[in-house]
């Protein structure tokens, strides 16, 4: 059993890298200082906080850890070593990650030495089923691989807008792939999962819309994939991302999580834009994450059929009614019950329906709620510019926008299904982020988002101008994920080892 | 030093795996072997001074002085610290304080008891951070290592000499070690076997630079100068134990390729003691790695920073049994080492002086480095952690 109170502590330093500076000699400290040991007494009150999280360091020196501790074993073998910051103001202890290290390689130390690094946030280390699961940031990545450094420079709202919006989104999957049966999917690092992506997206949607991560009032964090029966990962993120006013160390957020298999994350687009309408909220901003490390049985076992299609990743919106760069202009969601995909309270992997998962559950849901939109609000195929619906096969989507009456121009660059996998929750928001990747100002998206149990959400949106002046800060999105020279694929047992987790 | 306090006997057990004895049996038999030596009894003690790095954790005994106190059946004042050096420092202050004339100071440690969770105990109280991020108890020596290539700009063949005169510092202390009855690892291995490990492991240092873990104790008798000749003929005297502290987390350290907290106790150690460095012919140097053996070769001053793996390289082509300095012997770890005599970190500090002890009065028998009288000084350096404690003990017949 591990102890809370130090878990807490070490979570607390480590998953944001907080470290402080002193304002009169200008050293600084990987902690929360009161005083600075240089300058003494007279340094209290004149510490200033300086967090690492959105910086990017130096390997100095590293060596291979090829025989870990007890809890590090699942990582089998990884580079450790010391990272400086700001010029070497700051060194901490680091292990690289997303780097599987077959037996017999060997590393070249001196090769990465001097190497500049961003820092990652993981689970810490391998921890009982019943513990609390370990996160630390103090794991990093090359910086020119896969996942790049990116500045988080916060600018001051400046366009309000009628209809609440989009005003900001980030997309988060790992840099490793298995390539089976025609399709890629995203599979985790050993040391990822959902609370990992959802937080990495967050942070991403932070970046993109340049906002004050102290202006988000609430946090919607839907998973069908959190380590934990009961705990939001929610709570993760609005520590981690500072949402809210800091006050000591508790933020001044409401954050929950919310579950409706595939649809827990797009159900609280409504509420996030309902709530940031409604001024005595107080809430100006809200983030939406929908995030999963899609669960399936081993193939061959009950429920199995899903290991062709499971993937890894999410996607954070953040909602809002200045600098919007795409309007909700409405939605509509149907709901039944109907159990086509379920999990138990304590069972590892989901269930599914077979073929009642397509027509009475996807099929039906999908088409109503999407139909029921575009009637709503008098609008045929033709007058939309982009279709996305949930995805979780190749075959699904493609099916139900045929019947809808859409072209393949209008929902191909959604499909993303066939490059993630079935991100659970994540899919119609991963293909939501994708066609804002690429869209033109004033156009129309629909979304329709599926959730078994079943239900589905259709939302209208039309895009700003500002779609185009924010996208260039927008430098790991969809497309930049998908053509990643620094991908790696891995075969069907290192796929489900990944995936297991630490 | 005033009031010098004098070692008047010493005793230990082998190093290694205990696994039928408990931890009391151990430092019983050191305690037995030094006080039969000098002929004194429990009743003489008037205090103990005990250390060990963590039997709380590794045997779940939390007031180690309580089963000293069942047994010797003596009630008198008992401390307890995390190294020898530690405890001998302490028992020297009371002793020139007046407050105290005959004290013992034991360590003891029991780590094969905790074997399936030794490594992570140890990394988890030497540098915490560290830990949590997957370092090793081996990794921060080689990340020295790294920093120290880097800092003196080493390559091509400077680097293979390096990394040559690293793995000679195994091989000389295994050979040291086939002469001690008490080292937990009597064979010698060959430069050959230290790169292959190294190859296997595909780190800068692998299984052979390492030292073991080992359960183990050892004792001394430590009075005051006066009644020194009372229990011996030859009694060794301290003339100094100075000792330094640095930050416990390596990474945040200014030179990661030294120990300043060594540099610090060595210079005051010398200073207290008088004693000239060209005057120390025995060294025990604390190599928990063979980088830590060479590291701190030039912290206490023998060799220039920097130069040290051109000393041990050309020491060791055609071992004598000691480092050539400047032209000088230097004898270092001739019990092997923690590298073969083993590191039961609490005891081992209490075999470091064992064996200069029984050097300096000529007794070490096969391992005698020279007639005792051409033996001037002998100086032990002690580390808890990586480096974030450094006791420095010198060591003369007068």
């Amino acid at each position: 059993m591990s102890s809370e109170p130090i878990e807490r502590r070490v979570s607390y330093l480590g998953d944001r890298l907080k470290a402080s500076r002193c304002t009169i000699c200008g050293k600084e400290y990987f902690e929360i200082r009161d005083y600075c040991s240089n300058c003494g007494r007279k340094s209290y009150m004149k510490m200033a906080a300086a967090d690492l999280f959105y910086d990017k360091g130096k390997l100095e020196l590293c060596t291979l850890v090829s025989e870990p501790t007890n809890k590090f074993t699942k990582l089998e073998s990884f580079v450790y070593g010391i990272i400086s910051f700001h010029g070497g103001k700051i060194r901490v202890p680091g292990r690289l990650t997303d780097r599987i290290i077959k037996d017999g390689e060997t590393v070249d130390f001196a090769s990465l030495e001097g190497k500049e690094v961003v820092p990652r946030f993981r689970r810490r280390c391998s921890v009982s089923k019943s513990d609390v699961v370990p996160t630390i940031s103090l794991t990093f990545t090359l910086a020119d691989q896969y996942y790049p450094h990116r500045e988080y420079n916060v600018l001051p709202p400046n366009k309000d807008s009628e209809l609440p919006g989009i005003v900001g989104y980030g997309v988060y999957t790992s840099r490793f792939r298995t390539k089976e049966g025609g399709i890629e999917r995203a599979v985790p690092f050993i040391d990822e999962d959902a609370v990992t992506a959802a937080v990495e997206a967050g942070k991403t949607a932070l970046i993109h819309s340049a906002l004050d991560s102290s202006l988000v009032g609430k946090v919607y964090v839907g998973s069908e994939s959190n380590p934990y029966a009961v705990k939001p990962i929610a709570s993760k993120v609005a520590q981690v991302l500072k949402l809210g006013e800091e006050d000591g160390d508790v933020q001044g957020v409401d954050a929950v999580d919310t579950e409706f298999a595939c649809k827990a994350g797009t159900s609280m687009f409504k509420d996030a834009a309902a709530l940031v309408s409604y001024q005595r909220s107080g809430v100006k901003y809200a983030m939406v994450i929908a995030a999963d490390n899609s669960q399936a049985a081993p193939r061959g076992c009950p429920g199995g059929e899903l290991d062709m299609f499971v993937g890894y990743g999410g996607a954070a919106f953040i909602f809002g009614k200045q600098d919007v760069i795409a309007e909700i202009e409405g939605w509509y969601s149907v709901t039944s019950d109907t159990p086509d995909f379920w999990r138990r309270d304590g069972e590892t992997f989901p269930m599914h329906g077979g073929r009642f998962t397509g027509d009475p559950a996807y099929f039906k849901h999908v088409r109503k709620a999407s139909s029921k939109l575009m009637e709503r609000y008098n609008l045929k195929a033709g007058d939309i510019n982009y279709f996305v619906p949930h995805q979780p096969n190749p075959a699904f989507p493609v099916r139900v926008a045929k019947e809808l009456g859409f072209k393949e121009e209008q929902y191909a660059c959604s499909l993303q299904v066939n490059r993630f996998g079935n991100t659970y929750s994540g899919c119609s928001p991963v293909g939501l982020a994708a066609v804002l990747d690429v869209a033109k100002p004033e156009e129309r998206i629909l979304v329709a988002s599926y959730g078994s149990g079943a239900g589905s959400d259709a939302y209208l949106l039309r895009t700003t101008s500002l779609l185009l002046e924010k996208r260039q800060r927008q430098k790991m999105n969809v497309k930049y994920m998908n053509e990643n020279p620094f991908i790696e694929y891995v075969d069907y047992n290192t796929y489900r080892r990944l995936k297991l987790g630490m | 030093m005033q009031n010098r306090p004098a070692m008047v006997a010493v005793g230990r057990t082998k190093f290694g795996e205990h696994y039928g004895k408990e931890p009391e049996k151990l430092i019983e038999e050191a305690w037995l072997t030094a006080s039969n030596s000098c002929g004194i009894e429990r009743r003489d003690l008037e205090a103990c001074y005990l250390s060990d790095c963590f039997l709380p954790i590794t045997n779940k005994l939390g007031l180690e002085e309580g089963f000293l106190s069942e047994l010797t059946q003596l009630h008198v004042p008992m401390e307890v610290t995390r190294s020898v050096s530690a405890a001998l420092q302490t028992a020297c202050h009371a002793i020139q304080a007046g407050v105290y004339k005959t004290v013992l100071v034991g360590g003891i440690e029991k780590m094969t008891d905790r074997w399936d969770k030794i490594r992570d105990d140890l990394m988890l109280l030497e540098d915490p951070w560290s830990y949590y991020t997957g370092a090793t108890p081996e990794s921060n020596h080689e990340l020295m290592m790294r920093a120290y290539i880097k800092k003196f700009g080493l390559k091509g063949k400077d680097l293979d000499k390096l990394n040559t005169a690293l793995a000679q510092v195994a091989v000389k202390n295994h050979l040291h070690a086939t002469k001690n009855q008490y080292a937990q690892y009597q064979k010698a291995i060959t430069v050959e076997q230290v790169v292959n490990a190294r190859k296997a492991a595909r780190k800068p240092l692998g299984l052979y630079d390492f030292a073991p873990i080992s359960d183990g104790a050892s004792a001394l008798i430590l009075t005051a100068e006066t009644n020194a000749k009372k229990l011996t003929d030859k009694p060794v005297y301290v003339r100094a134990v100075a000792s330094a502290t640095d930050y416990l987390n390596y990474h945040a350290r200014d030179d990661l390729a030294h120990f300043i907290a060594t540099q610090i106790a060595m210079e005051n150690a010398l200073t207290t003691s008088g004693v000239n460095l060209a005057d120390i012919h025995l060294v025990q140097l604390n190599d928990q790695s063979t980088m830590m053996e060479m590291v701190s070769l030039e912290d206490m001053g023998f060799c220039e920073s920097g130069t040290a793996w051109k000393m041990i390289f050309d020491s060791c082509k055609d071992y004598k049994g000691y480092y050539q300095v400047n032209g000088k012997k230097l004898y270092t770890n001739l019990n092997g080492g923690l590298k073969a005599d083993g590191n039961p970190l609490g005891a081992t500090g209490g075999a470091q002086l064992y064996e200069i002890f029984k050097q300096l009065r000529g007794e070490a028998g096969a391992r005698q480095a020279a007639p005792e009288a051409e033996l001037g000084f002998g100086c032990s350096q002690e580390l808890e952690g990586f480096g974030t404690k450094a006791y420095v003990t010198i060591l003369g017949r007068n």
